[in-house]
């Protein structure tokens, strides 16, 4: 070929055409790297749900140093909906073990907040699935986040392609936030950990129940947009009874028999994707989360607690999730 | 405030005047007087959770206004004359968008959503809000769940069918550019069916209404009621929830023969027996009285819940106040009796 004027100009254009389509594509959606240097996961073995759960969080929370003094903390829970018998949501006597544990170490206030995505009836729930009259007995705060105040937010990374969500003011202006999923195995999703739990804060009231645009913009994408714009400060994840297969609402239960405490929401739910049998780098949020979010890598994991062992026999998965299954 | 009770009438005999032994009256009249007693208490405090500028917001301590609290409230103290429905209805032609639709709260964005059916719903007397309501009325006449284009319709019944629905059976969804869903359908066929006449580019109301209807049928959950809107996924049934149920029979008021709404109401009946939500039990109560069955004592299971003027819902409140009056509310919601 002969590199003439004519094929240079176009060679040039073609280029140009080229990098203006596939550059895009290569660029971070992110606009922070917030990863720590080292993450800190604890495993506790907690066989039921009993009076002393209390008694063993704390001690796994002194395991890591927190600064709780004076501050604002917001528990959010997994209260999806209420189906007798199953295990959907976030125990209740997990959450207020974990409300008395920050109140001990000096807490300013402790509120319980959640925007269930299927239920509107969010008082319903609350009292179905056994929260409202601890959260009375022991005048813990509730805030429905489907119904809080709203603050225009700029999302603070770009993958499901929206600039702005309006956000709960009491998520937003949490000086300390826990995130306390229920260990699920999730039909969209592959997992529903403390990533996914986030999608909570979402407000039904603008967005709808459930909060549908979320599902058009991906999944993946939009737990990646929240996570990056909602800090999540620390993770309670309830995994003494878990789910398997057609969660978040229509899965089995699978006794598990842990609770996983983390400083990082990426570690915990590559902690709690491995408990489960999965490879969590085959979790597209966990993967692209470890880019900016938290760590992935055992390497970069303080694990402390009990010893991470993965089961004989993973959790049932709806079939396109198969992959995430070890080799 | 005094004008506001006043204007409040209860209209709903409270059930069993057939009671005629004495001690039975006694009983039930002490009962209806603790009902009046609550009810002035909680239009009390949804009064003076009003908020300066007329609106509502969603839970006692914001002060932003929402639409569905400001609806359901202007619903609930329902009187033309009163100064506090003034306000609350200048509020809600004020907020309305320039495409015809209404935001969810105050300071929302503008492009508009599904409380947009609820603003039409409750300007319907008034005469001042004509154009507002028409504007409202051709949105809702534009504004469809994605499904209805024939791309997603395709995509829906040939890849994508893991949740059991027929994408040919559309209704109307919560936020533009997503699917139809149970609630918003519901409330913009109660919107639609309050126009008296299909003219002047309003020709097609009756083919969406009856589209929307069909959605609604097809979504109800395989014994009866409805959730969001997904019955089936993966090959699992999902449970219906009771407001959900609720809000969907007062849409197919009008369809009380249909086996599906047979099978909802028998469903939502035997469910109200346990309901101790206020807000499950209050549009529980108006569906149930919108299909002519009796509402007596779950009217007064619901007044008897405890702290209801407590409640930190706004749209809980004006619930429980449309509830306890079912045959005004009904009228509101355009369920002819």
């Amino acid at each position: 070929m002969i590199l003439n004027r004519r094929n240079f100009l176009v060679g040039t254009a073609a280029l140009a055409a080229g990098a203006s389509v596939s550059v895009p594509f290569f660029l971070p959606k992110y606009h922070a790297d917030r990863r720590a240097k080292r993450s800190r996961v604890a495993i506790l073995n907690v066989e039921q749900y009993v009076q002393r759960i209390d008694e063993l969080l704390g001690s796994g929370l002194r395991l890591f140093r927190m600064n709780i003094q004076g501050k604002t903390v917001v528990l959010k829970p997994n209260l999806v909906d209420y189906m007798p018998g199953s295990a959907i949501n976030t125990h209740p006597l997990i959450v207020l073990a974990a409300a008395q544990a920050y109140r001990s170490l000096g807490a300013k206030s402790v509120l319980v907040a959640e925007g269930p995505g299927h239920q509107r009836d969010t008082q319903l729930v609350l009292s179905q699935s056994g929260y409202a009259d601890l959260l009375r007995n022991f005048a813990i705060p509730f805030v429905d986040l489907n119904r809080d105040e709203l603050i225009h937010t700029r999302l603070r990374a770009s993958y499901m392609g929206m600039k702005s969500l309006w956000l709960p003011r009491t998520v937003l202006e949490a000086d300390f936030l826990v995130s306390m999923p229920k260990i699920k195995a999730h039909h969209w999703a592959g997992v529903t950990l403390s990533m996914k739990n986030m999608l909570g804060t979402v407000p039904g009231a603008r967005y709808g129940w459930p909060k549908n645009i979320l599902h058009w913009k991906g999944i993946q994408e939009s737990i990646l947009d929240v996570c990056a714009t909602i800090p999540v400060h620390f993770v309670i994840a309830d995994g003494i009874i878990a789910m398997e297969g057609n969660g978040p609402l229509s899965g089995t239960a699978r006794p598990l028999g842990k609770i996983v405490l983390a400083d990082d929401p990426v570690a915990a739910d590559a902690t709690c994707a491995r408990l489960m049998g999965f490879e969590p780098d085959r979790i597209l949020h966990i993967r692209e989360g470890a880019k900016f979010l938290g760590n992935v890598s055992p390497s970069l994991i303080d694990q402390v607690g009990e010893a991470l062992t993965p089961p004989t026999t993973p959790f049932d998965v709806v079939p396109e999730f198969r992959h995430l299954h070890g080799v | 405030m005094h004008r506001k009770l006043l204007a409040f009438r209860p209209t709903s005999p409270s059930s069993a005047i057939s009671l005629l032994t004495v001690e039975r009256f006694r009983i039930k009249s002490a009962a209806v007087k603790s009902d009046r007693v609550v009810l002035i208490g909680v239009l009390a405090e949804l009064s003076r959770r009003q908020l300066p500028a007329g609106g509502w917001a969603a839970l006692r301590s914001s002060a932003q206004a929402s639409l569905e609290s400001t609806c359901l409230s202007t619903l609930a103290i329902g009187s033309d004359d009163s100064d506090e429905v003034r306000l609350a209805q200048e509020f809600l032609v004020r907020l309305q968008n320039p495409n015809g639709s209404w935001p969810a709260f105050f300071g929302d964005d503008r492009d508009g959503v599904w409380v947009t059916s609820l603003a039409v719903i409750a300007l319907r007397d008034v005469a001042t809000a004509i154009p507002a309501r028409l504007a409202g009325i051709h949105w809702l006449m534009k504004y469809q769940g994605k499904e209805a284009n024939w791309f997603w319709r395709w995509k829906f019944l040939t890849a994508d069918r893991h949740v059991r629905f027929d994408p040919d059976k559309f209704g109307w969804p919560w936020v533009p550019d997503t699917c139809s869903w149970v609630v918003p359908t519901a409330f913009a066929i109660l919107a639609l069916s309050q126009v008296p006449c299909s003219c002047g580019g309003l020709e097609d109301i009756p083919i969406r209404v009856d589209l929307g209807i069909e959605m609604l049928m097809d979504r109800a959950c395989p014994g009866g009621g409805w959730n969001a809107g997904n019955g089936v996924v993966y090959g699992s049934t999902l449970a219906p929830h009771p407001d959900d149920t609720a809000i969907a029979l007062l849409a197919l008021n009008n369809r009380t023969q249909h086996p599906v709404v047979q099978a909802s109401l028998k469903w939502l009946e035997q469910t109200a027996q346990t309901l101790t939500a206020p807000w499950s039990l209050a549009w529980t109560i108006l569906a149930l009285a919108s299909h002519g069955r009796a509402v007596g004592p779950l009217i007064t299971t619901l007044m008897a819940l405890p702290d209801l003027s407590g409640n930190d819902d706004t749209c809980t409140l004006a619930l429980v106040c449309l509830a306890a009056d079912s045959s005004r509310a009904l009228a509101a919601f355009g369920v002819n009796l």
